[in-house]
């Protein structure tokens, strides 16, 4: 860099120009922006002064960006259409580049000069759609996220461009992932694409010490008085405030500059926020102040449906939003337009590894407003909105005429919200039914995976046992009973030999009758000779069957069986004891005793009675769900009907 | 108790007492067992099996 110095063609004092590129300096002495030509200057007007926005940058700062030394040179004050200003710092770089460093809102975006793209890839302006996305070679794809007209109002040091006092141009704003950012400049033509990324302060690499301490001073009020009713009025954030309304006769005030003008005297039904403006409440560690409330809502069907919005500020995390919908509180940070990327076909948004489903979308009206904005709000604004949920959480967006924006939402319970603003509890009233991002507070969390935990443990089991299972035949043998001597109290009875019984295993009996429309009644007794110990059991053995009015029927069978538990090893003798109806014939017997025989109806059961709790739980829940989405025109079984 | 709490509780008895049953090979049922010293069952008319004790197997169509 050689600096060349001039005389300021306005003053006559010295102007010096630090870097060869450099296309315009401002004077200090009399704020004259100034271009250089072959041999002279040219005066192209003077500047406003600098509005005071707190930024911790500062001409002459020298930083490392991305390994390239670079030094702040110059910063142009913009004014956006809508109100407020932002600074444009421009950086150059020790490669001979020159990088623009945006400054809105307390995020910070460097970019560049794109010189690869053909104007053929530059849609106009008139083209630029809010939410289109748009692909530059070598880049992500980028999303509009804000079309309109910058107003060149202030400037110092030296400038890249001919900065221009007083001229407007068209810009386009331009969102991607990851931080990625771009603008487009249409004041020149063909225009000029920027690109970069939004940035944290730390990646510019100032010296420690060398970045100006932004003034985490409170919010120092600025005490003025209404130009419509004089009454008094408290400004909360002078150097960011667009409008505000008086709060003694409810006029609404244009504010330029902490300086009051009377715009209009709204005939609003009178609505009392229920949190009062100027309270300060503690979010997330930070004291965050009330600074304004408005009433918005949707109407469909010719229903109105009203949700509140506190504009919540900080000086160091900016404005924040605590939304009030049939007694449900969300609190909302605002989000880089292009970090969303929604799927409008089918109304689903995948965000920070979570799934978004639309809950609902309309046009929004602002009915009501009261207290201090730091854009130009009016009664009436209108704004396309559409709310996405994953509960807790909410994703919204809201398209106006020149700028889309995107919100994160995050389901507060009342309680936390009393305590943020020290209220005692109770005073907030109860919410109303399910809220959108009401999270499902479920007591039952976890169910499922101790059922299949148990199920797992009782298929594990099943397989052990009836792999491990003995099923050892004790008895198998064909008995024939002589006949009976009567029909009514004789019985039959024969002992078995003696059979080794395990303990620990259980006794599977069958039993066998060649019965015919008659039965075969047997009991039996486990004896165990040494200990006395008696195990009876009793099997019928019935089977009949026949036609009646031409079908044939059966019932009973030829063949009975039975589980006995588990008998203490020993030696024991069986006991039969028997009846049957033919007692005039003799009868037939096939015995079988099995021991360590695998059962499979006890798992099965188990299987089919485990799952009932869950399933309770599953429809707790699933009820829950629908009151959730039941005002919801996306919800499906609303629009089946 | 909420259902969790009711499930743990209730479906770990479930799959214990299974388990348990499994291992001592125990049975549902309320088939009598008790003991009978041989001097009871061997004494004439001493001992019959429960049902005969009265009139008999009452079964049939």
């Amino acid at each position: 860099m050689s600096p060349v110095q001039a005389s300021c063609p306005a003053c006559g004092a010295p102007v010096v120009f630090n870097v060869d590129t450099s296309i315009v300096a401002i004077c200090e002495y009399c704020n004259s922006a100034l271009a250089r030509k072959d041999r002279k200057l040219e005066d192209l007007g003077k500047v406003a002064d600098l509005t005071e926005t707190d930024s911790p940058l500062d001409i002459g700062l020298r930083g490392v960006y991305q390994n390239i030394p670079f030094e702040i040179t110059g910063r142009a004050q913009l004014g956006h259409q809508a109100g407020g200003v932002w600074d444009e710092w421009y950086a150059a770089f020790a490669d001979g580049r020159w990088g623009w460093i945006a400054e809105a809102q307390g995020r910070f975006y460097v970019t560049f000069p794109s010189n690869n793209i053909s104007p053929q890839q530059i849609p106009n302006f008139e083209q630029l759609i809010l939410g289109q996305n748009i692909s530059f070679p070598n880049t992500a794809p980028l999303m509009v996220a804000e079309k309109g007209v910058a107003t060149a109002l202030s400037a110092k040091g030296e400038i890249p461009y001919r900065f221009q006092p007083k001229s407007q141009y068209y810009y386009g704003d331009l969102s991607g992932q990851q931080g990625l950012f771009a603008t487009i400049d249409y004041s020149e033509l063909p225009p000029l694409v920027f690109i970069g990324r939004e940035v944290p302060l730390s990646a510019f690499g100032f010296p420690p010490g060398m970045v100006k301490e932004k003034e985490l001073r409170q919010v120092s009020a600025l005490q003025l008085t209404c130009p419509h009713c004089s009454g008094p009025l408290t400004l909360q954030v002078p150097d960011k405030a667009e409008r505000v309304t008086c709060p003694n006769c409810g006029s609404f005030l244009d504010v330029n500059q902490g300086k009051l003008q009377y715009l209009n005297l709204p005939k609003l039904q009178p609505l009392t926020p229920i949190i009062p403006l100027g309270k300060e409440g503690d979010f997330e560690g930070k004291k965050m102040k009330v600074l304004g409330f408005v009433e918005r809502s949707v109407t469909v069907d010719n229903i109105r449906y009203p949700w509140q919005e506190f504009l919540l500020y900080n000086v160091e995390t900016g404005f924040h939003w605590l939304t009030f919908s049939n007694n449900h509180w969300n609190y909302v940070k605002p989000l880089p337009p292009g970090t969303v990327q929604a799927n409008k076909l089918i109304g689903q948004i995948n965000f920070s590894d979570k799934t978004f489903k639309i809950f609902d979308s309309g046009k929004a009206f602002v009915d009501y407003v009261a207290g201090e904005f730091y854009w130009k709000v009016t009664v009436g604004e209108m704004a396309e909105v559409a709310d996405y949920i994953s509960p807790p959480l909410m994703l919204s967006e809201e398209i106006s005429d020149t700028e889309i924006n995107w919100s994160l939402g995050a389901y507060l319970p009342k309680d936390q919200v009393e305590k943020a603003f020290g209220l005692p509890a109770g005073t907030l009233p109860e919410p109303i039914g399910v809220g959108p991002t009401q999270p499902f507070y479920d007591p039952n969390a976890g169910i499922g995976k101790y059922w299949l935990a148990f199920s797992g443990i009782t298929i594990f089991l099943w397989m052990f046992f009836a792999i491990t299972a003995s099923n050892k035949q004790i008895i198998s043998k064909n008995y024939t009973f002589p006949p009976l001597a009567n029909n009514t109290t004789a019985t039959q009875i024969i002992f078995t030999e003696p059979f080794e019984i395990q303990g620990r295993k259980n006794i599977y009996i069958t039993a066998k009758s060649v019965v015919d429309n008659s039965w075969f009644y047997f009991e039996g007794d486990f004896i165990n000779e040494e200990t006395g110990l008696v195990q009876n059991f009793s099997m019928p053995i019935e089977y009949y069957h026949g036609v009646d009015g031409g079908e044939s029927w059966s019932e009973g069978s030829q063949t009975s069986d039975m589980f006995i538990s588990a008998l203490p090893a020993g030696k024991y003798t069986l006991r039969i004891e028997a009846q049957w109806s033919k007692w005039q014939e003799q009868a037939p017997l096939s015995l079988e005793v099995r021991q360590g025989k695998s059962r499979a109806w006890h798992p099965i059961l188990i299987l089919i009675f485990l799952p009932i709790l869950p399933i309770y739980a599953l429809i707790r829940r699933g009820s829950f769900e629908s009151q959730r989405w039941k005002d919801s025109p996306y919800n499906l079984s609303n629009s089946s009907e | 108790m909420n259902a969790k709490r009711l499930f743990l509780v209730f479906g770990g008895s479930i799959v214990f007492l299974y388990a348990v049953a499994g291992f001592y090979g125990w049975e549902f049922g309320d088939n009598k067992r008790e003991v009978i010293p041989p001097s009871v069952r061997q004494s004439p008319g001493g001992y019959r099996s429960f049902h005969f004790w009265h009139s008999g197997y009452s079964g049939g169509k």
